[in-house]
């Protein structure tokens, strides 16, 4: 009886294996998925994100310089209502004291 | 359809076109890489790459050979950028699957002789030189004409002969004093 040689033996063997009946799918996934990840985020669309948020961070700046304070002393003094809120005013009375 | 046909459709843009060129050569990587890594899990990983490549790169392709011929280059390429790549963790494989090695047929002594003999071929196998083990994988995982091995290595067939030969002896020099000539 002709007895296989044992390195052909071993070839053989693994010649029979089979890969994986899904691997044809696995693969087109993963290139699905790159081309996705490729086109979910154009050029574009970072380009416009960054200008869009320089330009909100120049807007704030230009509009925080353009700030002139006006106000006068007199206006500042008149704030103050120190007048209008007489301290006394909540001190409770003497005959309140007594009850 | 042809493999050119196929091609032009890919680079067109239709992906259903690559579907059916995958279809068609996938045992062909398989089966090279196994000759590389001999673990179904690592041939797989390999197929995996092989043609995510491929995909990445068609547009690459000249047509100055056979399609065939390029696709076995990046597989032998990536087979061996593989075992650079997982050494340490080859070596842990290796001795784990004679321990889990299972056959109803032989007996747990022949097993364990089986398993230690598969384990010594594909180490005389994975220790030849580099360019050997390429043409002894491609001439006999592949069953590929000199010729052929010739285009993918890019050497003449006189110089695959010779590296067939000097594989044979390598393998039998190692082998010899455990395993029959």
């Amino acid at each position: 009886m002709h007895r296989e040689h044992p390195i052909d033996e071993l070839i053989r063997r693994e010649k029979e294996t089979e890969p994986n009946p899904f691997l044809v799918t696995h693969v087109m996934a993963k290139i699905e998925g790159a081309k996705k990840m490729r086109h979910s985020t154009p050029l574009w669309q970072s380009l416009t994100l960054a200008a869009g948020m320089a330009a909100v961070v120049f807007l704030g700046i230009s509009i925080g310089n353009s700030y002139v304070e006006n106000g006068t002393t007199a206006v500042a003094l008149n704030i103050n209502d120190r007048q209008i809120e007489n301290l006394g005013y909540y001190n409770f009375g003497d005959d309140e004291q007594g009850q | 359809m042809s493999d050119e046909q196929l091609i032009k459709e890919i680079t067109a843009g239709n992906d259903t076109a690559f579907r059916t060129l995958m279809e068609r050569y996938q045992r062909q990587v398989f089966r090279t890489a196994m000759g590389f890594v001999h673990m179904k899990e690592d041939a797989e990983d390999i197929t995996q790459e092989v043609f995510i490549r491929v995909y990445q790169s068609l547009h690459t392709f000249q047509g100055e050979s056979e399609f065939s011929t390029w696709l076995y280059r990046i597989t032998v390429n990536m087979s061996l950028n593989f075992l650079r790549r997982n050494r340490k963790k080859r070596v842990l494989q290796s001795l784990e699957t004679l321990f889990t090695l299972r056959s109803d047929e032989k007996n747990p002594l022949e097993e364990m002789e089986s398993a230690e003999r598969d384990r010594r071929i594909r180490k005389a196998i994975d220790t030849l030189p580099e360019r050997q083990r390429m043409a002894f994988i491609l001439s006999r995982y592949e069953e590929l004409p000199q010729k052929k091995i010739a285009a993918v290595m890019n050497r003449s067939e006189g110089a695959v002969e010779q590296l067939l030969q000097r594989a044979k002896e390598n393998l039998q020099k190692k082998l010899s004093p455990t395993i029959g000539k």
